[in-house]
């Protein structure tokens, strides 16, 4: 039954990306989005309570669960920010990272098909892990919002004016506004997986520990740097983007 | 009982016949309720708008009710048979599809443009309210606003600025969103450079900063849009608080330069910077247009930006016509039957 709202949820993913795709590219907003979007939250919902309730536990046990779990958590800054902000396009950039995300959890066998039920449990190891994904969802969206602002930029800069996903783009300074609040956003999360990480439990490696404080500083020297001597919106956005896969490709082999 | 309509507008009569039948916003209802009190006539509405003057009724006897109406404007404004020949009259279903025409912009001299919408829909408001519009007019206005409605909706009819002002506000809106708060400042106080200017504060741009070599001209354009007059040799000093730069002087060369843009880059973090360069020769050096946060636009730029938006509008207008004429035959409406 979880795979079977996972499969859902991407298929939604896939179909909500590719119909907003189209739309850009007769130069109208797709006004849907947020519905598919609100539809592939609830099966993720689905995937991780039955998972949760297997586990007896967080379901952050295996590489799958991690990856949907981000997947959730990128969707759920989406449905968040999105809206709110009146960017519906976030949602077509959005959809393919969440059908990556998914279809790799689902097709290279990352996702347990028997889960163990955990019998022991730590409170910070749970709260560790959860606000570090949720934290990592929150950085995803501002990698999308940075490349999003890459593609207007060039397009801006080069004057292509004419395609339908220029004119549906938010504006530049919209989406530098969006990608520091969920960096901001992220930061304050992962700090506080950090500190969860610090009292939780640990075996003998140090590399996951390491790995996630060389991250977060980087995070941190990325807005200080921001906040105190400004950056260009293209280098503040190829550094969020590089940050994101660099951080996601540690944490894949440690 | 006839739906009919008399009017001239900019393709039928010059500005110096036109400007004696203009009606002030504020009369529109009293002229409405004169309209409506002529012989053989039982509703009116006049619409008055710089373009255009049309007075819209409803009447039993089609010709009786044009000769009524043509004696009171040869009586009101000595409209002789010179002026009389500006005029145009449809009647009926034709009529309707006028009105169609002229709510959704197609008979604007900017094709497209919205204003038109409002100026009906205030006409129709000051009618309404001198209690001269009855079943006919009041279907086939609001039936009128709701194609119009549609038009705007389900074509590109009114994407796309028309004018080199507009564009440089529809670029200036991709980049910073809403303008509320934006400073702009003008290199050189000329027309095209305040026609820009202007747009951008009717969108909300708040600060305006206007220098020129002639301090006194600089004066004069600042105090129209409330600005302030900066002396020429200080404007690089305004560079590192403004958003926007629009430059429009007669300089034989470049006068922004990219170490005017290089030495306030690390005052302004880095923020981006829109430049709007209307002068032929260009004001503004090309490399200016290279630094990262900077987005520079020519007078030739957004003239294609102009150009292209005209060409898309008409390109539109066979499908606004058939979206007119589709909703006008499925609402049967009183008045323009048996055309």
């Amino acid at each position: 039954m979880d795979r079977w709202f996972l499969i859902v949820s991407t298929v939604l993913a896939l179909i909500g990306g590719g119909w907003g795709m189209w739309s850009v590219s007769r130069g109208t907003r797709s006004r849907w989005t947020v519905v598919w979007m609100v539809a592939v939250f609830i099966c993720q919902l689905g995937f991780l309570s039955i998972r949760g309730d297997l586990r007896g536990a967080c379901p952050l046990r295996d590489t799958g669960e991690i990856l949907v779990f981000l997947a959730w958590s990128l969707t759920l800054f989406y449905l968040l920010v999105g809206p709110a902000y009146r960017i519906s396009l976030l949602g077509v950039f959005t959809a393919p990272v969440v059908v990556i995300f998914q279809a790799s959890a689902l097709l290279f066998g990352l996702l347990s098909a028997n889960p163990e039920r955990v019998l022991e449990t730590s409170g910070w190891g749970e709260a560790h892990a959860a606000t570090s994904v949720l934290a990592y969802g929150a950085l995803a969206l501002a990698a999308v919002a940075g490349v999003m602002f890459l593609v207007l930029d060039r397009q801006l800069k080069e004057h292509h004016l004419k395609s339908g996903l220029f004119r549906t783009l938010p504006p530049v300074r919209e989406l530098l506004v969006s990608m520091e609040r969920l960096l901001r956003l992220g930061m304050v999360l992962l700090t506080a997986g950090i500190i969860a990480g610090f009292f939780m439990p640990r075996g003998e490696s140090l590399a996951h520990l390491i790995a996630a404080l060389v991250v977060w500083s980087a995070y941190v020297v990325l807005l200080v740097l921001k906040s105190t001597r400004g950056l260009t919106g293209r280098r503040l956005s190829l550094l969020t983007v590089l940050l994101f896969v660099i951080s996601l490709a540690v944490f894949a082999f440690i | 009982m006839e739906f009919l309509c008399l009017g001239l507008n900019h393709r039928t009569a010059p500005v110096e016949i036109r400007e004696r039948f203009a009606v002030a916003a504020g009369k529109l209802g009293e002229a409405s309720r004169e309209l409506a009190e002529l012989d053989g006539v039982s509703e009116g509405l006049v619409l008055s708008t710089c373009n255009r003057t049309e007075f819209y009724l409803a009447a039993p006897d089609s010709d009786a009710a044009f000769d009524s109406l043509e004696t009171m404007l040869t009586q009101h404004v000595g409209a002789e048979h010179e002026a009389k020949a500006h005029f145009y009259k449809v009647g009926k279903m034709e009529a309707a599809r006028h009105l169609c025409r002229v709510v959704s912009g197609l008979d604007s001299m900017v094709l497209g443009e919205t204003e038109i919408f409002g100026q009906v829909k205030d006409a129709y408001a000051a009618a309404h309210a001198a209690g001269v519009t009855g079943p006919i007019l009041n279907r086939l206005f609001q039936r009128a606003f709701s194609v119009g409605k549609k038009v705007r909706t389900d074509t590109s009819i009114q994407v796309g600025a028309t004018s080199i002002a507009g564009a440089a506000v529809e670029l200036a809106e991709k980049i910073f969103g809403k303008l509320a708060g934006c400073r702009v400042i003008v290199i050189g106080a000329g027309e095209m450079s305040r026609q820009t200017a202007q747009a951008l504060v009717s969108r909300g741009a708040s600060s305006v900063f206007v220098t020129n070599r002639s301090f006194e001209r600089a004066e004069e354009l600042a105090a129209e849009m409330g600005g302030r007059a900066v002396r020429f040799d200080e404007w690089q000093a305004v560079l590192a608080g403004v958003d926007v730069v629009i430059s429009s002087t007669s300089a034989p060369h470049p006068v922004v330069l990219p170490h005017h843009v290089e030495a306030v880059r690390r005052v302004r973090k880095y923020r981006p910077l829109f430049f709007i360069d209307i002068a032929v020769p260009r004001d503004i050096d090309p490399a200016v247009g290279e630094i990262e946060e900077v987005y520079l636009y020519d007078i030739d730029t957004l003239e294609q930006l102009a150009e292209e938006a005209r060409a898309r509008r008409q390109q539109q207008i066979l499908e606004c016509e058939q979206i007119i004429n589709a909703e006008l035959a499925k609402a049967r409406l009183p008045g323009t039957e048996h055309e």
